[in-house]
């Protein structure tokens, strides 16, 4: 839960909130368009099964 | 298994004019949040008229039941019409087309929460905003769904820093 009284991550000088949520990965998604972060997804994906070897099945 | 493609099954649902939401892992993504997910999950408007647009994307889709997927089982009028969820693999990977999420919210309840947004090539989607997304997690309360809050609250608390907005 993100608590109102913690301090600003800018002060802290760590990306990380108390959670362990990386914050700076969430400022780069949020510097995107949508279609742009449903492209980030789909790289994701499409990675992840060329890694997978799964390209020739489909 | 066929290797899901986001902008395809997006497409063909805007291209037959299904009334639907984005939500789940994919619409929490398209709002900024650094999750990944395999599937696309719709809810949609179970209007008749709607029901009927959507089974032709279905179709167009090859859309059947993931469980038993070599009974080739396609979903019908009375399967969407329900609340209940519809976990299907199409030609474009999973989608689960669900008639209601949380307890009971179904299209109507949800429409007011969601924002219009585009991916491209002119597609516009609606798209459940963060705050519902974490309220209908809450009400679940699976781990799955409480395992993603910290994360969906972040992207929400950025979001909102970014726009200015309390």
């Amino acid at each position: 839960m993100i608590d109102p009284t913690d301090p600003p991550l800018e002060a802290t000088g760590h990306p990380y909130d108390s959670d362990g949520v990386d914050v700076t990965l969430i400022r780069w998604m949020l510097d995107m368009t949508p279609a742009e972060r449903l492209q980030v997804l789909q790289s994701f994906v499409d990675a992840t099964w060329k890694a997978r070897g799964a390209d020739d099945e489909t | 298994m066929t290797k899901p493609d986001f902008g395809c099954l997006l497409r063909i649902l805007a291209e037959h004019d299904v009334d639907f939401l984005v939500v789940g892992g994919v619409g929490a993504i398209l709002q900024g949040a650094t999750l990944s997910t395999f599937d696309l999950d719709i809810v949609h408007s179970t209007e008749p008229a709607n029901i009927t647009r959507l089974l032709a994307a279905l179709e167009d889709m090859d859309a059947c039941y993931r469980a038993q997927l070599e009974k080739r089982i396609r979903p019908n009028q009375t399967h969407l019409s329900s609340p209940g969820h519809q976990l299907l693999m199409t030609r474009f990977g999973p989608l689960d087309v669900l008639g209601s999420i949380g307890k009971g919210r179904r299209y109507q309840d949800l429409l007011p929460h969601s924002a219009e947004m585009t991916i491209g090539e002119g597609i516009r989607i609606r798209v459940l905003d963060l705050q519902t997304q974490i309220a209908v997690k809450e009400e679940v309360g699976q781990e799955k769904d409480l395992a993603a809050l910290p994360l969906l609250r972040r992207a929400l608390e950025e979001s909102r820093r970014k726009r200015g907005a309390p």
